[in-house]
């Protein structure tokens, strides 16, 4: 206490105007904002999304309990071992056989809770759900294909026929539209320079690289409008690429499906071959 | 090795000053050039954070000096090109060389009981190449397009002609490469002068920590820098000569294509042990430092050898982590992930040390030790989120959000950092011949360690409510726009953690030149180095001296009830 | 220097060279262009058509410290002064034409911001096919063809406030962003932009009119919106037959009873579906097409406000089917009509089942 007494100015000097106005004056305005105040991602909307959850609070806790044990076994010392008249440090170089053993005990230990148990979870989670591609073949599937670019996102989808490189492929820009409970899979390149495309309700995230294609996926369960944001610097509108992910019933999905059909029919140039970047699905 | 062969002393002023070859001068050098660096890379963070927590508002002060075309307020060019420079600024030219540079030179010889590097003229080249690099940062600040707006990590095809004509970038992969350069020369000098010019009795087994911590930093830079001089060369021939390295078929017709992810891989080989080459010295010195402290001898030192050998090594094979989101295979990802949790255990066992060298000794509340400490409990932080973002699972969402800037400032800027503090206030006694302030070192330490934890945990909760990060302005987006009042909570504290900086300009600057007169030992510690007489002379040591003992002997029970510290040239009795 | 291996160096260089010939760029593929060496900096200075005088003596009026009357100006006759540059008077056949003089500096810094900003979708030259322009439709637009869709104003080119707007509010559904830009920048890019026009067109041309965006006067309908709406719903089916290229949004039948035409008329198929039109604008030397919007399904691009509606239908889309109803029909109904549309916006667009049910309703008689 005497230390602290003799490091920090003293209490009067914080109650003064000179730091206290300000400072009150910042934290009441911190909490003045925003009416609505988020503290977490919100509600998963993907089939997958409860495995992010899962795995996240899990890390949480045994992180939380391993950083409590270090906080403590710092504080200890620091309030039991200061240096006073007549005190001596206990003389141990630790390198005693004993002391060997609890060491590499301990690691282990630590490994397998910490780590071990965290990576076979994460192996499943991987392996079942982010990396286990929909079957494109399979007219479940609902098939996408994107094209990103400085600064928005291109979509297309095959349209009624179920074909890409067709005269009903549905061309959206920043919208894009999938039907509820339906793996919507994902083709997707760059224009330009590396993008990512992350959709924060689904937690789903993956990087678009200009030329080459990566794969990813999901399946909404939830109906409603969400988001979707670039999480690549792409230059200085990055922060602009947002878009606007609308997830369907199934039944009102069919009826916009036809209609965006229809009008891409409508629009559809045959000439214009450098318009048309559909690219082939690989099976 | 002749021992007491001494050169004559420099009499010049550019020999003495300017283009010295004494390896104490040179630190002293590195110290000021890294701590003006540590400063702008500072100022630019407070600028980035203004304009997160004040979107569209001008830059108060400075604002119409530098940006007179927006009325003050930082435009979204300029913002990304803020971060882009802020972070090679700190990494570069803030931390690498007030922590390797400067602690690395002052340390070594004397720590070992050398009269200087092996290699001295190569040791000012590097200096002054250091110099010319920070030059060429400098510079491209002016160029009529601007500086680099591609990011610290310079990812093509972004970096290319393709993301931006100006020369900025091209300046931007030069200054890096020098810097390169530089820590590439001093690399090599560190690790021959550990290795030839230990004293007689200086064998492995009995060098302080820090010095480990050097060496080991300088074997990874040797290993790595030129894998990042090969990425540079190829950006800038991209850029500068129309080959397409980084610039994929699809853009650029006419069959030559190139994948920009080499680039990534290039990239990370260099920057995942970049981070090890940043954290070690740190690690080093808080192992001595808790030792010295505690008057108590390191716990584990062979343990905590071979720790920091560990992670030496498995440094290169986990680089993966930062490319999980691109799209590599299935099992590259898996066996990255397994990996990098494997080398978080080597971590673990130092923090074992540490806690256990703290436990029952004799604790000196210094300020260098209430740095020291800090590590410990930032890099507890730092470390244990990584395991976030080691989980692929976690990752995927994780990744490019504001939960990684939190984990890599807690590891990085917080823990290297303040190993540099705890470095600096132990070693300006000997440096200087002055005491610093202990009262306003305290002060410094409570006033930058509470916000700086706070901004950081704030950072893991923004990132887990899906905040991206090089974003200019979050209130654009509808989804966003909730988490606003985190910015401005984070903004809030980084003001404060880069005013509390300024006490520790003013006692820096005050004590160099009217501080108290330091006593040869003031911190009653038995290395080489504080043998020596304050001020150190040119020479180091008259005679070179021989070690009979090892660096942390306190409190050893043979040396009786008056003291509890040795000197390493001297015998234990009994 | 001593030890340095000449054939080590002699292969490097060699190597460099090799590694340099081996660029190569496709002249056919507008995309592969590598710009290296790219010139920022614009030696010559440039006149460009500006607005009317009573745009001047407005502007002076409001900001008097910016505009100066120099009598000196034009051969004595008088010009307004700007504290950024010059303006002055010409006279082409009998009317007085301003000029807007912008200096080589200024240009420099409108180029280099347009480089930074607009370039990849816009071109370096601002043809409008920049390297992010591959694929796009409709595409960005070129500046070389002195055609503006979206400006809202009378005249054949928009003002400086015009283009202002625009870039400010970027144009909704389409990669045109509001930009975040300063509006020294904006100022400076726009001039830069208008220097763009080929010699003796657009802003380089005496004879082309430069107008301000269309004046919102005071809404007519202001407190009775519902009879503002169907006074709307009639103009659009009647007057102004809107549904030629727009859907309409009534059967056949209502169609039929709203016009007065006799029994029997059949209108074009698809009624409830937009027609795809000609438009002036080309993309590698072919003229495209433009999709009338439907109100229920498609984003409007240039505001969805009451006034922003007036403005747009007022002012029409220059280049394309939409032409300029202001003076076509009386300004009432002009308001009518954007009432009308604006609440089909808000009544169906991104209602999915709402929509459908309407359009159900009004395709279950098979003849849309």
């Amino acid at each position: 206490m005497s230390m602290l007494k003799a490091t920090l100015p003293s209490l009067a000097f914080l109650r003064s105007r000179w730091l206290g106005c300000p400072l009150a004056l910042m934290l009441t305005s911190t909490w003045a904002l925003a009416q609505d105040k988020r503290w977490g991602p919100g509600e998963a909307a993907s089939d997958y999304g409860y495995r992010f959850h899962d795995l996240f609070w899990l890390i949480t806790i045994l992180v939380s309990v391993a950083f409590a044990l270090v906080v403590i076994l710092l504080a200890i010392p620091v309030l039991r071992d200061r240096e006073r008249p007549g005190h001596r440090a206990s003389f141990d170089h630790g390198k005693s056989l004993h002391d060997k053993r609890l060491t590499a005990v301990i690691s282990i230990v630590i490994f397998i809770i910490l780590d071990a148990w965290v990576l076979v979870i994460a192996m499943q989670d991987l392996r079942e759900a982010h990396w286990a591609l929909p079957d494109a073949e399979d007219p479940q599937t609902y098939r996408v294909e994107v094209l990103a670019q400085q600064w928005a996102w291109n979509f297309r989808a095959p349209g009624v026929d179920g074909e890409f490189g067709t005269a009903d492929d549905i061309i959206t820009i920043n919208e894009l539209v999938v039907p509820k409970d339906r793996p919507v899979s994902f083709n997707m390149s760059s224009k330009d320079v590396i993008h990512a495309l992350f959709l924060p309700e689904m937690r789903m995230k993956m990087d678009v690289n200009p030329g080459s294609i990566n794969k990813t996926w999901f399946r909404p369960i939830t109906a409603g409008d969400f988001t979707i944001l670039c999480a690549e610097l792409c230059g200085f509108a990055h922060y602009q690429m947002s878009g606007k992910l609308r997830v369907l019933e199934q039944g009102l999905f069919n009826e916009w499906e036809a209609e965006a059909s229809k009008l891409a029919s409508t629009a559809f140039d045959a000439d214009d071959t450098e318009a048309q970047w559909a690219w082939d699905w690989e099976k | 090795m002749t021992s007491d062969h001494i050169h004559p002393e420099p009499t010049t002023f550019l020999k003495k000053h300017v283009f010295s070859v004494d390896h104490k001068v040179i630190a002293k050098q590195f110290l000021w050039f890294g701590l003006v660096w540590l400063g702008i890379g500072g100022i630019m963070a407070m600028m980035l954070r203004w304009q997160l927590a004040n979107p569209g508002v001008p830059v108060p002060l400075f604002g119409k000096l530098l940006f007179p075309r927006t009325s003050g307020v930082i435009d979204p060019a300029s913002y990304n090109t803020l971060f882009t420079m802020h972070g090679t600024i700190m990494i570069f030219l803030g931390l690498t060389p007030a922590m390797i540079g400067a602690l690395g030179n002052w340390s070594i010889p004397l720590m070992i009981g050398a009269r200087d590097m092996i290699f001295p003229t190569l040791n000012m080249l590097s200096f002054w190449t250091m110099v010319m690099g920070g030059a060429v940062g400098f510079y491209s600040l002016f160029v009529p397009l601007g500086a680099t707006e591609a990011g610290w990590t310079g990812y093509p095809t972004l970096s290319t002609t393709v993301g931006g004509v100006g020369q900025g970038e091209t300046l931007w992969a030069i200054a890096v490469f020098l810097i390169g350069a530089s820590s590439i020369m001093g690399g090599i000098n560190y690790i021959t002068t550990v290795i030839r010019l230990r004293c007689p009795g200086m064998n492995w087994m009995r060098l302080p920590l820090t010095v480990w911590g050097l060496f080991l930093t300088s074997i990874l830079n040797v290993l790595f820098i030129p894998v990042i001089g090969s990425a540079m060369i190829l950006l800038v021939l991209d850029r500068v000569f129309g080959t397409t390295f980084y610039v994929p078929a699809s853009i650029m017709s006419g069959g030559t294509g190139g994948d920009p992810i080499l680039y990534q891989h290039l990239f990370w080989i260099f920057g995942h042990p970049e981070v090890y080459i940043l954290i070690l010295p740190a690690w080093g010195v808080v192992c001595d430092l808790l030792s010295f402290f505690a008057r108590k001898p390191a716990f584990g030192y062979r343990t905590s050898v071979g720790a920091m050998v560990a992670v030496t090594v498995l440094s290169a094979v986990v680089y993966g982590h930062h490319m999980f989101t691109t799209g590599l295979s299935a099992m590259l990802g898996e066996s990255f992930m397994l990996l990098t949790m494997i080398i978080s255990v080597p971590a673990e066992v130092l923090f074992f040390n540490w806690l256990h060298t703290l436990w029952k000794g004799n604790l000196r509340l210094t300020t260098p030790m209430l740095f020291a400490m800090s590590v410990i409990f930032v890099f507890g932080l730092g470390g244990l989120t990584g395991i976030y973002l080691a989980t692929i699972g976690t990752d995927i969402f994780l990744h490019d959000t504001y939960f990684v800037v939190g984990h890599f400032h807690l590891t990085m800027a917080a823990s290297a950092l303040f190993g540099t503090f705890a470095a600096v206030y132990f070693w300006f006694p000997k440096m200087f011949g002055r005491m610093m302030s202990e009262r306003l070192g305290k002060l410094h330490f409570w006033l930058s360690f509470v916000p700086l934890v706070i901004v950081f945990c704030i950072m893991f909760i923004s990132g887990y409510a899906g905040m991206p990060r090089r974003y200019y302005d979050h209130t654009s987006t509808e989804y966003l726009r909730p988490l606003q009042h985190l910015n401005v909570a984070t903004s809030v504290a980084a003001f404060l953690l880069g005013a509390a900086q300024l006490i520790f300009v003013y006692n820096f600057i005050k004590s160099r030149w009217w501080g108290e007169p330091a006593p040869q030992n003031p911190w009653e510690v038995g290395t080489l180095d504080w043998t020596t007489e304050t001020p150190v002379p040119y020479y180091n040591f008259k005679t070179i001296p021989v070690v009979q003992c090892g660096p942390h002997e306190f409190s050893n029970p043979v040396l009786g009830p008056d003291t509890d510290w040795i000197y390493q040239t001297e015998k234990l009795p009994g | 220097m001593r030890g340095i291996s000449w054939q080590g160096l002699a292969v490097s260089l060699g190597a460099l060279g090799l590694l340099t010939s081996l660029q190569t760029s496709d002249d056919e593929n507008p995309h592969a262009r590598a710009p290296r060496g790219v010139s920022l900096v614009v030696t010559a200075g440039s006149w460009l058509r500006a607005p009317s005088a009573d745009w001047f003596a407005k502007q002076a009026k409001s900001e008097p410290s910016r505009f100066t009357h120099d009598a000196t100006a034009a051969g004595g006759v008088g010009g307004w002064v700007d504290s950024r540059g010059e303006y002055s008077l010409s006279e082409v056949e009998g009317e007085w034409a301003y000029w807007q003089w912008v200096s080589p500096e200024r240009l420099t810094a409108g180029r280099r911001d347009f480089v930074q900003f607009c370039s990849s979708c816009h071109g370096l030259d601002g043809d409008g096919y920049g390297r992010s322009a591959q694929h796009l439709r409709p595409t960005p637009r070129s500046f070389q063809q002195n055609k503006f869709k979206f400006t809202k104003v009378i005249a054949d080119l928009p003002s400086d406030e015009a283009l202002m707007n625009l870039i400010k509010r970027g144009l909704a559904g389409t990669p045109m962003l509001p930009w975040d830009l300063s509006d020294v920048q904006l100022l400076d890019i726009i001039q830069y932009i208008k220097s763009l026009s080929p010699e003796e067109s657009g802003w380089r041309d005496v004879y082309s009119q430069v107008g301000d965006p269309v004046e919102v006067g005071e809404d007519p309908w202001a407190d009775i919106k519902e009879r503002a709406i169907a006074r709307g719903r009639e103009v659009y089916h009647g007057a102004a037959s809107c549904h030629l290229c727009h859907p309409g949004y009534v059967t056949n039948e209502q169609l039929r009873v709203l016009r007065k035409d006799p029994e029997g008329t059949v209108y074009r198929e698809d009624l409830t579906y937009p027609a795809l039109k000609d438009s002036e604008y080309e993309v590698l030397g072919r003229a495209t097409k433009v999709m009338p919007p439907d109100f229920t399904w498609h984003q409007l691009r240039a505001g969805i406000t009451t006034a922003d509606l007036f403005q747009t239908i007022a002012s029409g889309i220059k280049g394309t089917a939409m032409p300029q109803w202001k003076g076509a029909i009386p300004d009432e109904d002009l308001w009518a009509l954007a009432h009308y549309v604006e609440d089909l916006i808000v009544s169906y667009k991104d209602q999915p089942a709402v929509r459908g049910a309407f359009m159900k309703g009004l395709r279950a008689s098979g003849d849309n």
